[in-house]
């Protein structure tokens, strides 16, 4: 288990980490996510050793890590850039952490044959880095930070520069060997889509502040603020206040009123200022009259992407992304006006 | 595989190594950094203040500017002065005239051989022009080659000559400087054309500004930087210039003074004067082209279309390009012909070539009781002095590549500083460091040189080799490193294992370079070592040059063996490092 505890850090005027408090439970995937310059590295490189705190501390089954240096941490890094060494061969790379901790020689070749047969690279352990590919070099990264049985498996961005099939191919490799090997993994990425769908659990990071820590689906659902909204996934942002208490909350955008869920843990009152966001997905549409709540918008265009079809609609003032899954384009026409329903529970209330 | 989690005891061990890291590798390497300071405070600022304070300060100590205003007032030192400036600002002309045409040439068209005699171009940089002076007496004397081939000719009468090396050979020192030093020039002019963006010159050309009108409107203006960062280096390096003006018997010139001054350094104080005159001008000269070159301009996007600038040139303006790099390339080897020449040669006066050729210098040479501990000296002092370089350059640049640690900038320019100070001037204050009565006595050269000289010839070559273990450091990404740490290796540990393995090229490349120099470093060399038995090969050198009959011939024998030697060490540098040689000398 790794344990972050009121973690700042400041790079002369540049606050690049504020207070942050994190717990990652033993085997589990844990992702750092955010936009450049979040603070996302900075944090992963903390626990690596490579930086040290202005404030807090690091823990690491409960013991304070905060002030080893990195190789006397545990830990296996994959580099964003592999930091592949490329004057050893693959089977070097892979055995330096192992010579490192002067480990027998037949130790060293088993555990080296083992790490590589894991990354499905046995067969080439003679080879030259600059001899492999974009792929192959990556699950040599892999390899060699597996191969020394690291306290916690850490991963820089670790497919940003693969392209995009093998991203979604080592993306699944990289799942089975953790969830394998019951590895506690910290992994860091900008990426929405890799962290939904492999993580754990996923922190959203922005300016050095952690924002939001859930399930993918709890983030991507139920996100705390506007920033973990827009940043995972596409939303319809609208201002509005809240005007009725029941079952339900009434919110009155202008002259239009919708009808919302309460959220969970989320205090509201009556006249408050909110904003909500609705997923572009989760509006349905339709010619005809729709059950529930539901409104007459004009259909502004239309994008069509193959599984899906991005249209955008006036509604009053506001304009409404909507998203058809399995989209038959010659349907719609822009000009026309068509019913866009929503569910109460899908409608997002958020902090500003 | 086993569980990856670290056990509980790994965990105690570390716990109990946290007091140790609490210090961290900080301490050591603040540790470093002292020493390195410490060795540049006491090999380099030390001698040179002292060398100032000579000028500075009277017999009792009070503060005078008594001496320098003499050295102002004084026909001879006047004369000296202007002497060297007149060779220097010659020098510098004449270098720039061979090397511009050269330059612009090579960055513009592609034509037959261009690659080699681009290489061939750069060879005199490393030919030692107080060993060429031999050859290029004995080629341009009155009674020399040339005349003769005048002569036999029908061009010049029998008791006609003409005078090639000029008054007081004044022309002779010029050429020799200039042969020697024009790439350098050449190198900083091909880097500043290369950096100019093509984008730029196709914007002029756009509105209506091209040929010879676009070259003085926007690209002299772009390489200017280039022009003043190539001509400070060769201005300095004429100025100072010691051996050449010594082998032509040129005497009043400032850098023989000062050298001539070495004999009453106890008593007289002029010779410091004209130390810190000398010193003052280089730090002057040098200081205004680093400004002048300022921080390199940031590329303009989209740039990287060199190819299109480039021109193929085939037929006979192909061959015209080729035979003018060929040109320039043989007459800077003149000398060196001429000094192989003078070194098989029975007897040579007053003929294009020797009458009748023969071995014997080079078994007599190799027989000298000059020469063979020369060569054995010179290899000691040389290995020695590399490997203080090397074990310094690599400190230098791992601190300031891979540290934080405050200050580190004053090493970068500490390690570079050695450029604006001539050699003359360094062992002149060693001179003065270790007189009768002075805190470093025990290292006086006139006992055992040996310290002093590795000392000077290191100090002298370490912007060499701490410019290419920077540039290896910066090459070979960090995150090697961080990887190696992150897979359990100690600071240490990942730059001995990483690092130094990926940056052995550089290293030896600039090691290389050092050894190679230092094997010929001339001023050092004249001034420091003082017993024969501790000659290095350039003071044998010179010494058997003094020799009436024999010596010249014995001189040429000891010149060609070290251009040999020189010549191999310099193609395995080049050969490690490919075209980036070049980047070493650049301003």
């Amino acid at each position: 288990m790794i344990t972050i505890e009121n973690l700042s850090k400041r790079f002369g005027d540049f606050r690049a980490l504020d207070r942050i408090e994190l717990k990652v439970e033993t085997g589990e995937l844990f992702f750092l996510l955010g936009p450049s310059g979040c603070g996302k590295t900075t944090l992963l490189r903390h626990v690596a050793g490579f930086y040290q705190p202005d404030e807090g501390r690091i823990l690491f089954d409960g013991q304070d890590v905060t002030l080893l240096p990195p190789h006397r941490r545990n830990t296996g890094m994959v580099f964003q850039n592999y930091a592949l060494w490329p004057h050893l061969t693959v089977g070097r790379n892979v055995a330096f952490g192992l010579q490192e901790r002067r480990l027998p020689k037949p130790e060293i070749a088993a555990r080296v044959a083992g790490a590589l047969r894991v990354v499905r690279l046995d067969h080439l352990a003679e080879r030259k880095i600059h001899e492999l590919s974009g792929g192959q070099q990556q699950r040599v990264a892999l390899a060699r930070a597996l191969v020394i049985r690291p306290a916690c498996l850490l991963l820089d961005e670790p497919l940003s520069n693969l392209d995009a099939g093998l991203r979604l191919e080592m993306r699944g490799e990289i799942r089975r060997i953790c969830r394998q090997f019951r590895l506690t993994s910290l992994y860091v990425t900008h990426d929405q889509q890799e962290a939904l769908s492999i993580a754990d659990r996923i922190a959203v990071l922005n300016a050095g502040k952690l924002l939001q820590v859930g399930t993918p689906a709890e983030i991507y659902r139920r996100p705390r603020n506007r920033f973990v909204a827009e940043f995972i996934g596409e939303g319809n942002f609208l201002t509005g206040h809240i005007v009725g208490r029941d079952a339900l909350l009434t919110i009155k955008l202008g002259n239009r009123s919708l009808l919302a869920a309460a959220p969970a843990g989320h205090a509201v009152s009556t006249g408050s200022r909110v904003v909500i966001c609705l997923r572009p997905e989760a509006i349905r549409m339709s010619e005809n009259q729709l059950d529930g709540q539901a409104w007459r918008a004009k259909l502004v265009e239309t994008t069509y992407l193959g599984q899906v079809a991005q249209h955008r609609f006036q509604w009053g003032t506001d304009s409404l992304k909507v998203a058809e899954l399995n989209p038959r384009p010659a349907r719609v026409k822009p000009g026309h006006e068509y019913y866009l329903g929503v569910n109460p529970e899908e409608v997002m209330i958020l902090d500003e | 595989m086993k569980p990856f989690l670290a056990s509980k005891a790994t965990h105690a061990r570390r716990a109990k190594r946290r007091t140790r890291t609490r210090t961290g590798p900080r301490a050591p390497l603040a540790l470093l950094y002292v020493g390195i300071l410490a060795f540049f405070g006491i090999f380099f600022v030390l001698p040179i203040s002292t060398a100032l304070r000579g000028a500075f300060l009277d017999q009792t100590g009070a503060f005078t500017l008594d001496y320098l205003i003499e050295v102002f007032r004084n026909p001879v030192y006047l004369e000296g002065l202007a002497n060297a400036l007149k060779l220097a600002t010659a020098s510098t002309l004449l270098a720039f005239t061979l090397a511009a045409p050269l330059a612009w040439i090579g960055q513009r068209f592609e034509f037959p051989a261009k690659r080699t005699l681009s290489a061939l171009l750069l060879l005199p940089m490393m030919l030692p022009p107080f060993v060429g002076a031999i050859g290029f007496r004995q080629i341009f004397g009155q009674e020399g080659a040339a005349n003769a081939l005048l002569r036999a000719a029908g061009w010049l009468g029998p008791g006609q000559v003409v005078d090639w090396l000029g008054t007081g050979r004044e022309w002779g020192i010029v050429s020799l400087n200039a042969l020697h030093l024009y790439p350098i020039f050449y190198l900083n002019l091909v880097a500043a054309l290369a950096n100019v963006d093509p984008v730029l010159l196709e914007a002029a050309e756009n509105l209506g500004c091209s040929g010879l009108r676009r070259a003085w409107r926007v690209t002299m203006p772009l390489i200017l930087p280039g022009i003043f960062a190539g001509g400070s280096l060769v201005f300095i390096w004429a100025f100072t210039e010691l051996g050449v003006p010594l082998m032509f018997d040129y005497y009043r010139v400032t850098p023989v003074q000062i050298f001539e001054g070495i004999r009453d350094i106890g008593s007289n104080p002029f010779p410091y004067a004209l130390v810190a005159v000398t010193l003052v001008s280089s730090a002057l000269i040098y200081f205004t082209g680093r400004i002048a070159v300022g921080s390199p301009p940031p590329a303009a996007p989209g740039r990287g279309g060199h190819s299109g600038q480039v021109r193929s040139l085939r037929g006979i303006r192909g061959t015209l390009c080729s035979a003018l790099f060929l040109a320039v390339c043989l007459l800077a080897a003149l000398p060196h012909l001429g000094v192989i020449l003078v070194s098989v040669s029975r007897d040579w006066y007053r003929t294009i070539l020797p009458d009748a050729f023969t071995l014997q210098h080079y078994a007599l040479a190799l027989g000298d009781h000059l020469t063979v501990p020369a060569i054995r000296n010179s290899l000691i002092y040389a290995s020695l002095s590399t490997c203080i370089d090397l074990l310094l350059g690599v400190c230098i640049a791992y601190l300031v590549t891979r540290t934080t640690i405050a200050g580190r900038w004053l090493l970068d320019v500490l390690a570079m500083l050695p450029l604006a100070v001539p050699g003359l001037i360094l062992a002149f204050g060693y001179l003065a460091l270790t007189r009768r009565g002075s805190l470093l006595n025990f290292l006086d050269p006139t006992r055992n040189p040996l310290v002093l000289l590795v000392l000077a010839y290191a100090v002298r070559r370490i912007p060499y080799v701490v410019r290419s273990a920077t540039a290896g450091f910066q090459q070979a990404s960090v995150t090697l490193e961080e990887a190696a740490q992150n897979a359990g290796a100690s600071p240490f540990r990942a730059l001995t294992r990483i690092t130094l393995p990926l940056i052995a090229a550089n290293l030896l490349s600039g090691a290389l370079l050092a050894f190679a120099f230092a094997m010929l470093e001339v001023s050092d060399s004249l001034v420091l070592a003082q017993k024969q038995g501790d000659y290095p090969i350039a003071k044998a050198i010179y010494e058997l040059s003094t020799i009436l009959g024999e010596g010249r011939y014995l001189a040429a024998a000891l010149g060609v063996w070290a251009m040999v030697f020189l010549a191999v060490t310099v193609a395995a540098a080049s050969r490690l490092i490919g075209t980036k040689l070049g980047a070493l000398f650049r301003g």
